[in-house]
Parts: structure tokens; sequence; C-alpha cells
């Protein structure tokens, strides 16, 4: 992996940005997050998996976007004033993922979070980094850049 | 769809080579820069085939160059140091300290040279025979002459340039007495103006030996009379007595002359010293001349013991004037990051979508209430579109550019050789990336010269062969399929299958009869291969083509030999459009758009149901005019979601790429733009007959057809 994990102090409290897919709620590395906006209808992509909604310019910049209620095979997926595309910067590549609402940003310390137990997920169980304990809610920490990068995400040209 | 331009090459004279000099020379110290670098990290004992094979190909560039704008003491030199170093990389020779010290020394020198060159110095080069001496007899193996001990010529163009930048030309030290004055401290005032106005030269409070006097110690370009206009605001005219001061040696000048205050020398206020700035800057700014004054190392083997005061005179008068002729191509071109061009195309873009949408929502304004909102936001159209159209221009190129560079040195290739040869070009108009277009020259350049070269034959061999006494060479561009092909091709003896494999063979490479022609014409990409019988410095050393796929693999392209024994060969280029505006026609497909290369459109017309006929599993096949070509449908191939039933694609457009036809069903045709290619794989993966992306006016994405990969599905 890359820079970015060797330079992280483990010690150190990181920072994460919590979003929402249906009931449950997400974390992900704030430091991988380039900036949030509102859904715009993408353009189809042929030939791409139901959660790939398609491509959108960004500023001149093409880039895919990902439906995590799909591929999290959430209960629905609608896309409304509220609905909010993270833009995400992971290692040389821009992506876009759906999701139901961006709740906040919030610093959890490395004794907040605990290991994930072996469940059944439609998640790689390899792309959680661990449950944080909010008082009474559960974060689901993701690795996000795992997440996407991995093979079934459809983002990246098999053998590259 | 190309236009075809003939060029013999009796007419290359005709063009300005000039024009190319600038990206030459650039070219040129890049790749001096580069040697340098690598010499300097080369590790004597376990020399890196890579780091000498890179060595070799700069100085092949540098030589390449220079013998095509007609640098004849640059070509020479660095051909010596090429023979050197391809002993070298054959590790024929071991490398050693004296020869990396002939190189550098070498490299600084036709540094030098370039850059007399470039300022268009008239003055007599400092001679090179000796260096070309000494790379001689390295290159032959011997050990390097005593004479030139090579560590005394590294420090002394160096040291040389450098005591000469304070030394202003037009500055004078004075002597400035004031008084008898009541109150001495208003003479101070004096030395504030020195503090206050820059440029105007430094002041010293000296002693003085009377109390009502104050006597300074003055270094200024200005004159007298402007000095003392100066001065009477503070004390009366009568009171002040200027007169030179006496000789000083140049040690302490320089010790009083502030640099950053030098700069300003010769503002307002000193008019008679308009030499000053451009050797300022010659000399303190611009580290650029500093190779230039006609300090080559070489030359100063046997200066570096002549009393510094000499050197240092000579070259304040060099610097001087090739500051002056070179202040005038420095003005006409910037070089800039291409990132910062990226982004200022995006910014446009994103302007040119602000403004389609302010268009859009103002038309259903009242004209007559909202008239000067309206005008504004039609010049607002204009200028954005005028500012669209310039901004993309900086990026983008026509391959003339490139092209045009060729029938001068062909000519003169062909006259050396004594070849007849015509220069045929199609396709210059086809708009090329400047990034692209300066890596692909070098290349490209390569590919011509081998093809005349090695691939045309002598005149009386191609009677007796039964062609045109006169060769011909085509250098053709073109896009296709999302790609843009260049190609160099010759009508002559082409490549020989049992020669390539026989040499394949003497350099113990692995390779066997029953290879395929395509892998046998791939062994010329290896380093060092060459099948010439003679190493001339033309080519020959078999440089060319490994430093040609290189080059072009850095840029994700191919290259594709064709060749067919007698009859010629044919090189094709393939890059991807990283960047690059296409000519496209948007066509409906469902409620989805997609572009074509127009480029590949050949005509559209609507289909009659009966002119499709279907063979075997349902391929489907129309007839247009005499010929049957396979149909596609975009509306399958890209799985296109139908809402709106009473429409159906019922328009055909043909399609031309790679030498074949298609038809493809489409619902309606939206128009023809101008569009910018986005490469999709940035950040997704490679998509199935799709080249790349676009921005629409809207702000939407559209894709861009591979019309190549939709022709070659048809063939399965």
């Amino acid at each position: 992996m890359g820079m970015m994990e060797k330079m992280d102090d483990l010690t150190a409290a990181r920072e994460y940005l919590t979003f929402r897919l249906d009931q449950e709620e997400y974390g992900i590395d704030i430091l991988k997050v380039q900036e949030i906006r509102g859904y715009e209808p993408p353009t189809r992509v042929a030939n791409a998996p139901n959660f790939i909604k398609g491509v959108v310019n960004l500023r001149g910049t093409i880039v895919p976007i990902v439906d995590m209620r799909l591929k999290f095979n959430c209960a629905k997926a609608e896309y409304d004033s509220f609905t909010v595309v993270i833009i995400l910067n992971l290692r040389h590549r821009i992506v876009g993922i759906v999701v139901d609402s961006v709740s906040d940003v919030m610093e959890l310390p490395p004794e907040a979070l605990k290991a994930a137990p072996d469940i059944e997920s439609v998640i790689d169980s390899g792309a959680v980094m661990g449950l944080g304990s909010l008082g009474e809610r559960m974060l689901i920490l993701l690795d996000i850049e795992r997440l996407m990068s991995a093979p079934d995400m459809g983002l990246v040209s098999s053998g590259e | 769809m190309s236009e075809t331009h003939q060029d013999s090459g009796s007419s290359g004279g005709d063009i300005d080579l000039s024009q190319f000099y600038q990206i030459f020379f650039e070219e040129a110290g890049e790749n001096l820069d580069l040697m340098e670098t690598m010499l300097l990290n080369l590790n004597l004992e376990t020399a890196d085939d890579e780091v000498l094979n890179g060595i070799f190909r700069c100085a092949h560039s540098v030589k390449g160059g220079a013998a095509t704008f007609g640098f004849a003491d640059v070509a020479e030199l660095t051909h010596k140091m090429e023979s050197l170093l391809d002993r070298l990389r054959r590790h024929e020779l071991q490398p050693n300290a004296a020869m990396v010290d002939v190189l550098l020394e070498s490299a600084d020198a036709s540094r030098s040279l370039l850059a007399r060159h470039q300022t268009g110095d008239t003055s007599p080069a400092a001679p090179t025979g000796d260096l070309v001496m000494r790379i001689a007899d390295l290159a032959a193996g011997n050990a390097p002459p005593v004479v030139a001990k090579p560590a005394a010529p590294v420090a002394a163009p160096v040291v040389a340039p450098k005591p000469a930048a304070p030394v202003v030309a037009g500055q004078r030290q004075l002597e400035i007495k004031v008084g008898p004055l009541a109150k001495p401290e208003q003479a101070d005032a004096i030395a504030e103006l020195f503090r206050d106005i820059p440029g105007l030269g430094t002041i010293q409070v000296l002693s003085s030996d009377r109390k009502d006097f104050r006597v300074f110690a003055v270094d200024t370009a200005s004159t007298d009379d402007d000095l003392l206009d100066l001065f009477t605001f503070h004390v009366a005219r009568e009171q002040i007595e200027i007169r030179p001061a006496a000789v000083m040696s140049p040690a302490p000048a320089v010790a009083v002359v502030d640099a950053s205050h030098g700069f300003f020398d010769g503002a307002p206020g000193a008019p008679e010293s308009s030499a000053a700035p451009a050797a300022v800057e010659a000399s303190a700014g611009f580290g650029f001349f500093d190779g230039a004054p006609g300090a080559p190392s070489v030359h100063e083997v046997s200066v570096a013991v002549t009393p510094v005061v000499e050197v240092l005179g000579a070259t304040k008068a060099v610097t001087k004037a090739a500051a002056s002729q070179a202040a005038q191509p420095e003005a006409a071109t910037i070089r800039v990051a291409i990132s910062k061009v990226d982004q200022l195309i995006n910014l446009v873009g994103e302007l040119v979508i602000t403004q389609a949408m302010l268009a859009q929502n103002s038309r259903a304004l009242d004209p007559a209430i909202y008239q000067q909102l309206l005008t504004g936001l039609a010049d607002l159209d204009r200028n954005t579109r005028d500012l669209q159209e310039s901004v993309m221009s900086i990026r983008m190129i026509p391959m003339s550019i490139v092209f045009s560079r060729f029938p001068r040195m062909l000519r003169d290739l062909a006259g050396k050789l004594g070849k007849k040869v015509d220069f045929v070009t199609q396709g210059e108009a086809t708009e090329l990336d400047k990034g692209l277009v300066e890596k692909i020259t070098d290349p490209l350049t390569h590919l011509v010269r081998n093809s005349c070269d090695h691939g045309i034959e002598m005149p009386a061999d191609r009677l007796a062969a039964g062609k045109p006494e006169t060769g011909t060479i085509t250098l053709s561009a073109s896009h296709q399929g999302g790609s843009i092909v260049i190609e160099v091709r010759d009508d002559g003896k082409g490549l020989s299958r049992e020669k390539i494999l026989k040499k394949a063979k003497e350099r113990g490479m692995d390779v066997s009869d029953q290879m395929s022609d395509a892998d046998v014409w791939g062994l010329i990409f290896a380093p060092g291969f060459s099948t010439a019988d003679v190493v001339t410095d033309v080519s020959g050393r078999g440089v060319g083509m490994d430093v040609v796929k290189r080059n072009i693999a850095a840029l994700n392209g191919t290259v594709e030999i064709d060749s067919a024994e007698g009859f010629g060969m044919r090189v094709a280029v393939r890059l991807p459009l990283t960047l690059a505006i296409m000519d496209g026609m948007s066509v409906g497909v469902g409620d989805e758009v997609y572009i074509l290369p127009l480029s590949s459109v050949v005509e559209s017309f609507q289909v009659k149901s009966d002119a499709v006929s279907t063979v075997g599993q349902g391929s489907q096949l129309v007839k247009v005019r005499d010929e049957y070509m396979p149909v596609i449908e975009l509306e399958k191939v890209f799985q296109v979601p139908r809402f709106d039933f009473d429409k159906n694609s019922d328009i055909m457009v043909v399609v031309e790429a790679d030498g074949s036809r298609v038809v493809l069903l489409v619902d309606e045709l939206l128009g023809q733009q101008q569009v910018v290619v986005k490469n999709l794989e940035s950040n997704y993966r490679k998509v199935p007959n799709v080249s790349g992306a676009t921005i629409l006016g809207d702000g939407k994405v559209a894709l861009i057809l591979d019309t190549g990969a939709l022709v070659r599905r048809s063939r399965h």
C-alpha cells in the first residue's frame, strides 16, 4: 500500500467522514475525500455492473460514479435532491460514490475501534477496517481505497 | 479526406528551418543535461548497459538534430562522442575516468557551440579539434594524452564568468565633495537620495578633512548634470564638486556595487547607460549565457594560467554581444508546463458550460426590458468562444510543423548518399497535441532518415530492379479509431528477412527461422541492432529503431512494421489521443448521445427496410450501391435502454476504419462539432468499443466510439 499508510501515526486519532446507507452508518478516512456534491444523472456506460451508474464531468475530468447502495444491496436506492455524491481521491484515481446522506466528520482515537467479527456480508471483510462505537450507534469503518480497487468493483481494467 | 501535398526534395530549400531551431536548441540542451547527469552517475567498474545506452542515445539525438540543421561543428563533435560511446556500450572498451572527463568537456563544448548558433554569434568559435582528437584517441583504445590534464578545464569555465557579474558597463566612480555647509547634516540627504532612488547607484561617506565639508564616494551611471539636478534639492549647486574618483582596482568596485541595485541601473535617470541592463542580465540573471561567451572549456585549458583580469575583460565584451543578440528570440516564446495549459483548458471548458447555461436561462427574458443584460450575454458568448479557441490552440499544432522539417533534411541526405528521393506528405492539417509533437519529432526523424539511408536504393539499382529512378518517401498522419497514426512509407528495398535473422544470430539473440514476419521485423527494435553494412554519420548503428520504440512506448503508443522485400517498407506509429480536438458527429441512440469521429464517417442515409438482409446467425448485411457491408446496431452493442418505442434506429452511418467499412444503425444524427477528447481510463477502466469521452455543451459526458474496434468486431 502507499505512503499514506506508512506516514500515518498509528497512535494518533484519525478523522472520518461518516455517511448513511439506508439504516447503516459508515465512515471513511477524511483524507481520501476530495469534495461532496449533489447527485446529477451520469452518462451510462455499457457493460458496466449495475452499481456503476456511469460517468460525470467533474470540471473537465471524467469521473465514474458508484452507487454504494446498489453495491451493498440496500433495499432502496432513490435519487432525489438529498442524494449526495462523495468524490474520493484515491491513488491517482478520482471516483464518486452515491450515498443517502453525509452525516458528520468525527475524530476517533484508535482505542475506539473494534475489530470487525467475521461475518457473512456483501462487503469484502478485508475492506472493513473496524467498527467504531458512538454511544448507541455503530460505525462501520471502510478501507475505501481497497474497496474501490477490488476487481469486483469493475473500476479498474483487469491486469492493471 | 486528407489532402495530399506533393513536395519534391528539390523544393525543400524554400522552407525556413529557423522556426525549428528553437525546438532543436531546447531538445539538445535537455539531451546534453541528461547526458551529463548520467555521465556523472556512471559507475565505472560496473557500468550499467541501460545507462551506457542512454548516454549514447543522448549524443545520437544531438548529433542527428545538429546534422539536420547544418551545425557541422556540433555534429562532428557529437559524432566522435557517439563513436566512443558506441564502443563503450558494446563493451569493446572499459569506461574510465578520462573518458568521462572528455565526454563531459565535449558536452560543455557542444553546449557553447550551440549557444553560439542560437545567438547567431559569428565570431570565430573555440576550436574543438583538440577534443575531437582526444576522443578519437580514447575511442581507439589509447591512454589519454598527458598534456590535457582534465581537472583544470572543468573548473575554468565555471570560474571565469563569475567575477564579471557585478561589473556594470557605464558605471563611473566619482568623488563628490559638498560644502562649505553651515549644517553638514544637510549633505546626508544626498546619501538618502541614493537609497531612495533605485538605480541611481551607491554612495559611501568618506572621511573629510574639514568639518563643514562632506565627501562621498559615489558609484553611478548617471551624468554629472543629472546628479547636480538631483542634489540641488538639498544643497546649492555651487557647493557641490564632482570629480572622478582616483583610479581604483576592480576588486573594491566589485565589493561596493550592490547586486540587487545593479539590476536597475540604466532605469530612469541614467540615460547614457543603455548597454548596462543587457550586461547585467546576461551575467547575473540568466545563467543561460554562462557557457555562451566563447569560453569553451577546451580553449581555456591553456588560458587558465593567464591573469584573471584578462579573462575578465574578454568575457565581459563577448557577454554583451551575446546578450543583445539573444534578446529577440527569447521574447518570442515561453515554455509553460503542460499541466498549466491543461488546467486552463479545463477551466475554460467549465466557463463555456456556465455560459451555455446562462444563455439557456436568459432565453425567456423579455428583450425590451433586459436589453443590457442580453447584450452582455451575447458578448460573453462571443468572448468565451474566442477564449476557448485560443486556449485550445495553445496545445494543438498541425503536423505540418513536424513534417516541414524533413524536406530539407532529406534533400541534403539524398544528395550526400547520391540518391534521388521525392518526399510526399499527407494529412498535414491533422492536429496533434503539442506534447506529443515534441516527443514524436525525434522518432520520426530517425524513421525518415532510415528510409532514405537503408530503404531507398541507389538510382542505378532502382532502374535495374525495374523501379523509377526516383524513390518516394511518404509521411502521412491521420486520426484513426481514436488514435493518431503517423506513417513513414518508402518504395525502397524493404527489410530482408534473411539478413535480419543472420544478424540476430551473430549477436547471439534467441531466434529461429520459423519466426513470423512480424516477429522478425520486431528484432530491429533491439538496442544496437543494425543490418547496414557501413556505419555512416546518418544511420547504421542501429540506434534509431531502439529510440523510436522507446519514445513511442513512453507515449503509450505502438510501432508496426510492414515490409515486402524489394517493394518497400511501412512503419506506422500509432499514438493514443490523450488530448486532441477531434471533429465529431454526434448521433442519438435512444436517449443517449454518442460521438463518431467525423474522419471515419463516409456517408449516412435513411434505411429502406428491404435493404437489410440477414446471413447465417443473424448477422445483418446491407447493400450500399455495389457493396455489402455488415450492420452494427449501436443500440445492441451499448445495451441502450429504450423508453420511447416510437423511435427506432433507421438511420445508417457508413464508417470506415482499418480499410474496411461497416454500417452503424442509429436513431438520429444530431450534428457535427469539435470535441475535446478526454481519457476515460484515467479514472475508469477501458470500455469496449469506446475510445474516449468528451463533454457536451450542456456539461454532460458523451462517449466517443472507437470505429476501429467496431470494424474489427464485425469481422469476427
